[in-house]
C-alpha cells in the first residue's frame, strides 16, 4: 500500500455477466493515485476502464483485490459505510451531467453535503454558492437544470463532485458529450481545482488532447493496464 | 429536514398530477369513510337514545323462584334445557327494589311500570295498545318523556288522573290531539274515557305506534291488577354497563332483569352489521387508493432510475433511498388524510342537511349523523396502513436497484 496515494488499488479482478455471457472484466490491475496528481484512464470501448471507475469509486466491490482509500481498506465494508465513505472521500462526474432535474443548479450541488450533515443550511447555501461561482455560474445558482446549456451543466456536475472537499474525483468521459471549447474549458477548470485543493483526479476519456495534459496516461486493453506514462514521455497516440 | 425528506418532497411537488391522483384517492376513501361510519352509527346511536330514554337502559320484572327437578332419572325425552325457574307476573316489594338499588352507583333513578295490552278507541278509529301506568314524577326523573312531548303539556297529565299521553303515531291512528278524548277497554268490557294531555314521540316507530302513558293507580284498576308494578325501569349515569348491572339485580332481586343490548339485541346487530359493511366497502376504497398509490410510486420509481444512481453514487444509503419512497406515501397519507378529515366533516353535516322522510323502525325527517373523533382516528390509521403497504414494495424496490448499469450507459 502507498501511504502517500489518497487512492491505491492492488490486483483487481472482476467479471461481469452470469455462465456464457461471463467476461473477465478486470485482470489484476494496479493503480495508485497522489494528492495533486491527474491521471488518466484511456483504451478502446470495453476495455474496463468504467468498471475500474466504479470499483475504484466504491459502487461496484471487486471480485478480488483490493482498494485502500487514505490508507484505509475498503474491502469487507457494509454497503452503508461504503456509501458514508464515498459520499465524504469521493466526487463522481459522469458523461451525461447526471444531475437531478426536479432541482436548480444550487441545490444540485447541495445534495452531496445533506447527506454529508456536516454544515447548516447557511453554510451548504454559501458553499454551493462559491462552488458554482468557481466555475464561473455565480449567475445561474437559481436556475432549473433543464435551462442550462450541456456545458454548463458539466459545471454544475463540477461543482457538485467538490461539494464535500473530496479527496478523489473520479470522472468518467466529463468531456465526451461537449464541444472542443466546452471540453478545454471543463478541463481547465478541473485541473485547477485539483491542483489547488491537492486532490487526486482519475479520469476516463477517448479525448487525446485532453489524456495527453494528464500527468499520468494509463493504457488499458483487455482488462489490463498495459502502459503507464508520465506526462511527455509517451511517444505514440493511442 | 432530513435529506431523504427533502428529495421526497421535491419528487412529490414536481409531479402534479401523479400527486393528485394519489391525493385524491386517499382524500375521497377517508372522507366516505367518515361520512358513511357516521351515518351509520348516527342512525344506531338515535336508536340506542331514543330506547333508553323511553324504555331505560335497564329493566326489572317478573319475579322468579327456582324449579326443583324430582330426584328421579328423567326420561330421555324431557327437555334438558327446560327453564328451571317459576316466573311471576308481578314485582314483589317494588318500594324496597327500588330503595336498594338507588344505593348503586351507577343508579341515577328508577321509575316502577304497571304494564298492559288493552284496546283503544277514539270516534270509529281503534288500536290495540300498551298501557304504561306510571308515577309521573319518577317516570319523568328516569325516562326522556318530557322531552319527547311534541303535543300537549307534561302537568296536565301530572294533575289530571284521567288523562293519558299517546305516542304520536297512535295518535295519528286514532286521529286524536290534546284535549281530545280516547276510550281504553277494560278486561272487563268496560270502556274507560281518558283526555289526551299530550302526544310524545321517542322517535322510535314499535314505542310511538303502541304506547299509551296512564297513572299507575288508574291502570291498576282499569287493568284489574292486584300488584302496583310489573316492572322497574331504570336511567344509568353508564348505560354500556347495563349487562353487568343487570346480572347482579337478577341475582340480587330474584326477579328477572335485563339491559338495554340484551333488549334490543336483535335491531342492533341489524345496525351492527349495516355498519361493518359500510366499513368493508369503504375500506375497500381506501384499499383501492392505495393500489394507485402503488402505481404512482412504481412508476416514479421507474423514472427516477437515474436520480436513484446518481444519489447512490453521490453517497446516499440504500436505507436513504428507500425512505425517500417512505416519505412519498407518508407524506401523500399524511396530506390525504388530513384533507380526506376536513372533507368528511363538510360530507357528514351535507348529509346531516338532506331531507328524508324515515317512519318506519325510526321517526326521522333528516339523515341522523354522529360526530365521533374515533371515525376520524380509524379512517387515518387505515389510510395510513395501506399507504405504508402500496410504498413499501415500490421503496424496497428503489433500494435494490443497481447503480451501475444506469451510470454505466454505454460503455463498459
Amino acid at each position: 500500500m502507498n501511504d502517500e496515494a489518497c487512492l491505491s488499488c492492488r490486483e483487481i479482478e472482476r467479471y461481469l455477466g452470469e455462465d456464457e455471457s461471463r467476461v473477465h472484466a478486470l485482470r489484476g490491475v494496479s493503480l495508485d493515485l497522489e494528492p495533486s496528481s491527474i491521471h488518466a484512464v484511456v483504451g478502446p470501448s470495453g476495455c474496463g476502464k468504467s468498471t475500474l471507475l466504479y470499483i475504484l469509486g466504491l459502487l461496484d466491490p471487486p471480485d478480488a483485490g483490493w482498494v485502500s482509500i487514505e490508507s484505509e481498506l475498503m474491502s469487507h465494508r457494509s454497503d452503508d459505510e461504503l456509501a458514508r465513505r464515498r459520499n465524504e472521500l469521493i466526487g463522481f462526474i459522469f458523461q451525461f451531467h447526471f444531475l437531478m432535474e426536479d432541482f436548480s443548479a444550487q441545490e444540485n450541488v447541495m445534495i452531496p453535503m445533506r447527506r454529508l450533515g456536516r454544515w447548516p443550511e447557511e453554510v451548504m447555501l454559501d458553499r454551493a454558492r462559491s462552488l458554482l461561482e468557481a466555475v464561473d455560474l455565480g449567475g445561474k445558482l437559481r436556475r432549473p437544470i433543464r435551462h442550462l446549456s450541456g456545458g454548463e451543466q458539466q459545471r454544475v456536475a463540477i461543482a457538485r463532485a467538490l461539494a464535500n472537499d473530496p479527496r478523489v474525483i473520479l470522472a468518467d468521459e466529463p468531456t465526451g458529450n461537449l464541444d472542443t471549447a466546452n471540453s478545454e474549458r471543463a478541463f481547465e477548470l478541473l485541473k485547477n481545482l485539483v491542483h489547488r485543493g491537492e486532490k487526486a483526479l482519475l479520469l476516463v476519456t477517448h479525448n487525446p488532447g485532453i489524456a495527453e495534459a494528464c500527468d499520468w496516461i494509463h493504457e488499458m486493453k483487455d482488462g489490463c493496464i498495459i502502459a503507464s506514462h508520465a506526462r511527455g514521455t509517451r511517444s505514440s497516440s493511442y | 429536514m432530513t435529506p431523504p425528506l427533502y428529495i421526497a418532497l421535491r419528487f412529490l411537488t414536481h409531479r402534479k398530477r401523479a400527486l393528485l391522483l394519489s391525493l385524491s384517492g386517499v382524500v375521497f376513501g377517508v372522507a366516505i369513510f367518515i361520512c358513511t361510519q357516521a351515518q351509520t352509527q348516527g342512525f344506531a346511536q338515535y336508536f340506542i337514545d331514543s330506547t333508553i330514554g323511553s324504555n331505560g337502559a335497564l329493566v326489572v320484572r317478573s319475579r322468579f323462584r327456582p324449579r326443583y327437578e324430582a330426584l328421579i332419572v328423567p326420561s330421555k325425552s324431557t327437555n334438558a334445557n327446560a327453564a328451571h325457574r317459576f316466573y311471576f307476573e308481578t314485582i314483589s316489594n317494588a318500594n324496597e327494589i327500588m330503595r336498594v338499588s338507588r344505593q348503586f352507583s351507577n343508579v341515577v333513578s328508577c321509575s316502577p311500570v304497571l304494564r298492559g295490552t288493552v284496546s283503544a278507541r277514539a270516534g270509529f278509529e281503534n288500536a290495540t295498545v300498551d298501557l304504561f301506568g306510571i308515577d309521573p314524577t319518577l317516570h319523568l326523573r328516569t325516562t326522556d318523556l318530557g322531552k319527547e312531548l311534541i303535543d300537549g303539556n307534561f302537568n296536565d297529565f301530572r294533575n289530571n288522573t284521567s288523562s293519558v299521553i299517546i305516542g304520536s303515531k297512535l295518535a295519528d291512528t286514532l286521529d286524536v290531539d290534546p284535549g281530545d278524548t280516547v276510550q281504553l277497554l277494560s278486561p272487563g268490557g268496560d270502556y274507560w274515557r281518558f283526555s289526551v294531555a299530550a302526544i310524545a314521540r321517542s322517535g322510535v316507530g314499535s314505542i310511538d305506534s303502541t304506547r299509551v302513558y296512564s297513572h299507575a293507580r288508574v291502570a291498576q284498576t282499569l287493568l284489574r291488577k292486584p300488584f302496583a308494578a310489573s316492572m322497574i325501569i331504570y336511567k344509568l349515569r353508564d348505560p354500556d354497563r347495563a349487562p353487568a348491572l343487570a346480572s347482579h339485580f337478577e341475582e340480587l332481586f330474584q326477579h328477572l332483569s335485563s339491559s338495554w343490548q340484551e333488549r334490543e339485541q336483535s335491531t342492533l346487530q341489524i345496525f351492527f352489521t349495516l355498519r361493518i359493511s359500510a366499513a368493508i366497502t369503504v375500506s375497500l376504497i381506501i384499499l383501492l387508493a392505495g393500489f394507485g398509490i402503488f402505481n404512482v410510486l412504481t412508476m416514479t420509481v421507474l423514472s427516477k432510475v437515474k436520480e436513484i444512481a446518481i444519489l447512490r453514487s453521490m453517497g446516499y444509503r440504500r436505507i436513504d433511498i428507500s425512505a425517500i419512497f417512505l416519505w412519498q406515501g407518508a407524506l401523500i397519507a399524511a396530506v390525504g388524510s388530513l384533507l380526506g378529515c376536513l372533507l368528511g366533516v363538510v360530507l357528514t353535516w351535507g348529509v346531516a342537511q338532506i331531507p328524508i322522510r324515515i317512519r318506519g323502525l325510526l321517526y326521522a325527517d333528516h339523515f341522523v349523523v354522529i360526530w365521533d373523533w374515533r371515525h376520524y382516528l380509524w379512517a387515518t390509521l387505515l389510510a395510513l396502513v395501506a399507504v405504508a403497504l402500496a410504498s413499501y414494495v415500490p421503496a424496497r424496490r428503489a433500494a435494490e436497484l443497481p447503480p451501475i448499469a444506469t451510470l454505466r450507459g454505454s460503455s463498459v
